[in-house]
């Protein structure tokens, strides 16, 4: 039902906004403000319009000797200012024409002149509305005027301090390449040009927010990924109305398919070799500017779980760590809830001699199991939540003073049992070694409805737990595709890359579940 | 939404057969050997198994064949094609209610049984409560993922069915068991009546056909699916009377669940197998219980067209639940129970087998 008021709301809002968009674009076009044939009129609405800051740079100067005014404006910091001074003022003040042409005379001719003999700049446009100019100059390009042209020439002059290329600090790996995104996108899209040296390769950019205008890439390998995904994800995207974009987080949450539902429908990684296996899978990657997370979709719970060193490693160590990464799920979720029913309700299932030993130790906790638990678990994720915002020395003091002096002192205190620091130890553990930060986020959320369950009904509620989040995943999906999938609904040609890791050469297909157009990965196999 | 190929709404001849498995091994499974033995009073049960399962199959592959002739129509659409528009309201609203009374008796069962095995003092009126909460939530869903559910639990059903023979084998005895061949023709059909009752709910053939890639698979998807609880019935009654003996069997109220309590796991990892064993059942009860609640809303929906899914779900969801409050003990349960299975045998196999010999006389045949 929620989704269905859900689904109702949202067409309202979207349509109600598209009837906003057409009227605001109308507006745009009978708004838009042309060039004047001023330079001293464009130059002053230019300062106008964006307030006259102080980092807005205007440089008047005169075309050669010929005595005609033109000026360069851009923005300081955007812009590669040697670039901008080698490249262009140089040029046209000492009038660099290799062909030696004269300065034609009229004042139509002077652009393309400009634009054929003089700015050896690859990149360049022009403009003839003080919007393109202002959106231009506020991305990092140079606008170049002439007096007496109403037209002007954008030259792309990008060029800002950025972060160097880093090891991704959320998703280590023993074995695998060092370098992780940044947060300039450019930078982001040839890590995957290095890497996807495809021509199919297809980045389809966009911009988002109104008034942030940040840069997205949709990234895709044409002949594989099924152009339903790509098609749906790009509609997705293109109903994004909001003012600011700070984070990929924003794509991801409005382009999800159940916003109740505790799962990430999205995956996210600052890692380039994942992406690049994603996009030769047919998935579709979405890279946003400003930032180093990249998005991954369509995702299934399985793909949450692996992680690219399964592949690096050789399959029997990639396949055990599978397995315990799907066991570590399941402690991470039901080992408080667990213990919660079987001190509680069912004594007689654990062993009498544990049973014994586990009734002696709580002995003189004066709490019931369930409280018990519900100490021990938030303090745990009290503790994950301070050692995660304080610096990293500090981060691992706390988790030291906490994890094991406050477990000590609160067993000899007799609060809690030792058994139950352990079963929180385990716990934490588990969720630490789930691949996906966001995954391992939504495990500790659903840990505390186990823990509820159990604290009413037992192991039968354990059980009803797990059955309603199976229930809850099987009607989940990822921009259409299931999330159980390839274990519901069945595709057991895809379960080689499931729980175990086939030897890589066993892999002659692609994922079925994305349905990729080009099926083939390998034409033989193993051909000794 | 977009639609890849396979994530349609459709099934395949492989789904069909684990939905008819699960949905026929439920309740029955845990309390056929009491009834069996006390009609047969021996081993010689697992003829009686063997006959009824062969009816089973048989009424299965002609309810297949009947649904198959109609590859695009739901019940309610096909029934009035064959017999008038009334009479088919009138049949449809039947199995509609078939399957809301038998939501109610499983979700008793198992609250009895949970009252039994797992705690003594929760009211078996919450165990209940909660379980039916969760059955909704299945059902409100979308109706493809709730047979994607089956397809998911059953091989843990399996998987546990066969851990507790496993382990019961070092319990065998040879003297329970013999002497073999003792009972009478007479009371061999009599008991085969009774595990006949246990083998229902491959009814559901009929009205999920409609959404089989190759509806002409369903008579051999049924069949199929009914080998599964065949095989699983005739070792679990002979490690039932195996273990117990035929006269301890006819006594207890769960012998299935009496065969797991026995089990000991070697190395004494765990003990009281027989909670962990009916905990994972519950999932196979689960299982039935959704698609038959999915199945009562989609025969009253199919009546009334204009009424949605989700107002029947809060319709028939109180009644189930105060249904299955019903019975004031166990007599009364099972005696529920039995009524239940005629009423379910007249009007699940008894009409759709009359409206199969009509289909054929008058010729009637679907849309392609």
């Amino acid at each position: 039902m929620f989704r269905r008021v859900w689904e109702k709301w949202k067409n309202e809002a979207v349509a109600s906004r598209r009837k906003q968009q057409s009227s605001h674009s109308d507006q745009q076009a009978s708004n838009k403000t042309p060039l004047s044939e001023s330079l001293q009129e464009n130059l002053d609405i230019i300062k106008q319009r964006l307030g006259n800051p102080q980092d807005l740079i205007i440089r008047p100067f005169l075309i050669d000797n010929s005595g005609r005014a033109c000026a360069v404006a851009c923005i300081d910091g955007l812009v590669d200012s040697e670039l901008v001074h080698d490249k262009v003022v140089k040029h046209i003040q000492l009038l660099m024409s290799p062909a030696g042409k004269a300065i034609p005379a009229p004042d139509e001719d002077i652009m393309a002149f400009m634009l054929n003999e003089v700015l050896s700049i690859i990149e360049v446009k022009t403009g003839t509305t003080m919007e393109e100019v202002l959106d231009a100059m506020l991305v990092g390009d140079t606008a170049f005027f002439v007096d007496g042209s109403h037209t002007t020439i954008l030259i792309d002059s990008r060029g800002w301090e950025t972060r160097g290329i880093e090891e991704p600090v959320s998703e280590g790996l023993v074995r695998g390449p060092r370098d992780g995104f940044n947060e300039n996108i450019r930078d982001n899209t040839v890590r995957i040009r290095r890497r996807v040296r495809d021509p199919k390769l297809r980045f389809d950019a966009t911009t988002v927010g109104r008034r942030s205008k940040t840069d997205l890439i949709v990234a895709y390998i044409e002949d594989i990924a099924h152009p339903n995904i790509v098609n749906e994800i790009k509609r997705r995207i293109s109903t994004i109305d909001i003012d600011q974009v700070e984070e990929s987080g924003y794509i991801e949450q409005w382009i999800e398919d159940n916003f109740l539902s505790p799962f990430p429908q999205v995956q996210n990684t600052e890692r380039p070799d994942k992406v690049a296996s994603a996009l030769f899978q047919g998935r579709v990657a979405i890279i946003l500017d400003g930032t180093p997370m990249v998005l991954l979709a369509p995702v299934t719970l399985g793909i949450m779980l692996h992680s690219p060193e399964d592949f690096y490693e050789r399959w029997m160590v990639g396949s055990l760590a599978r397995v315990l990464r799907y066991l570590a799920s399941y402690l991470a979720v039901f080992s408080p809830a667990l213990y919660i029913a079987l001190v509680t309700f069912h004594p007689g299932l654990i062993p009498s001699d544990l049973a014994f030993s586990i009734a002696a130790t709580r002995d003189g906790v004066p709490f019931p199991a369930a409280v018990e638990s519900l100490i021990m678990v938030t303090t745990m994720e009290l503790l994950q939540e301070a050692g995660l915002r304080l610096p990293k020395p500090i981060g691992q003091t706390v988790g030291i003073v906490g994890g094991l002096v406050i477990g000590e002192a609160a067993v000899s205190a007799g609060i809690v049992s030792p058994v139950m620091v352990i079963v929180v130890a385990i716990t934490a553990i588990a969720s630490f070694a789930i691949p996906s930060y966001n995954l391992a986020i939504a495990f500790r959320m659903i840990r505390f409805g186990a823990m509820l369950a159990a604290a009413m009904f037992g192991l039968y509620g354990v059980v009803l737990a797990f059955i309603l989040i199976v229930i809850h995943l099987t009607n989940l999906t990822s921009i259409g595709v299931p999330y159980l999938a390839p274990l519901a609904p069945q595709l057991v040609s895809d379960w080689k890359d499931y729980i175990l890791r086939a030897p890589i050469t066993f892999f002659k297909k692609r994922p079925d579940m994305l349905q990729t157009k080009d099926k083939t990965r390998m034409k033989a196999g193993r051909s000794q | 939404m977009i639609t890849l190929p396979y994530a349609d709404q459709k099934i395949g001849q492989k789904e069909m057969v684990f939905i008819v498995a699960n949905v026929v091994i439920g309740v029955g499974i845990l309390t056929f050997p009491r009834t069996l033995a006390a009609k047969t009073g021996s081993i010689d049960g697992w003829i009686s198994i063997l006959i009824s399962g062969l009816v089973a199959s048989v009424i299965g592959w002609l309810l297949g064949k009947l649904a198959s002739r109609f590859p695009a129509n739901s019940f309610f659409e096909y029934a009035s094609l064959i017999v008038s528009r009334p009479v088919a309201q009138v049949i449809t609203f039947l199995v509609g209610i078939y399957f809301l009374l038998f939501v109610s008796f499983e979700a008793r069962a198992l609250g009895n049984i949970a009252k039994q095995y797992l705690f003594t003092t929760t009211p078996v009126e919450v165990i209940t409560l909660a379980f039916l909460l969760i059955v909704q939530y299945a059902v409100a869903g979308t109706r493809i993922a709730l047979l994607r559910l089956n397809m998911l639990f059953f091989p843990i059903v399996l998987l546990i069915s066969a851990v507790v023979q496993l382990y019961s084998i070092q319990m065998l005895e040879l003297d329970n068991v013999r002497p073999l061949f003792t009972t009478g023709l007479g009371a061999l059909l009599q008991g085969s009546k009774e595990v006949n009752l246990s083998f229902s709910g491959y009814e559901v053939v009929l009205f999920y056909t409609l959404l089989m890639t190759r509806a002409e698979d369903a008579p051999k998807a049924v069949v199929k699916g009914l080998l599964i609880p065949i095989f699983l019935y005739l070792t679990i009654y002979i490690f039932v009377i195996g273990v117990f003996s035929a006269e301890v069997v006819k006594n207890l109220t769960y012998p299935t669940i009496e065969l797991a309590k026995d089990v000991e796991v070697p190395g004494g990892f765990i003990e009281r197998v027989e909670s962990l064993f009916f905990t994972i059942w519950i999932m196979t009860i689960f299982n039935s219980c959704t698609v038959f609640f999915d199945l009562a809303i989609f025969n009253l929906g199919s009546i009334f067209p204009n009424v949605r899914k989700f107002t029947w779900l809060l319709i028939i969801s109180p009644l189930v639940y105060m249904i299955s409050l019903w019975p004031q003990n166990l007599v009364q349960f099972f005696s529920l129970g039995d009524q239940l299975v005629y009423f379910g045998i007249f009007i699940t196999y008894l009409v759709p087998i009359l409206l199969l010999l009509i289909a054929k006389w008058r010729g009637v045949r679907g849309d392609e």
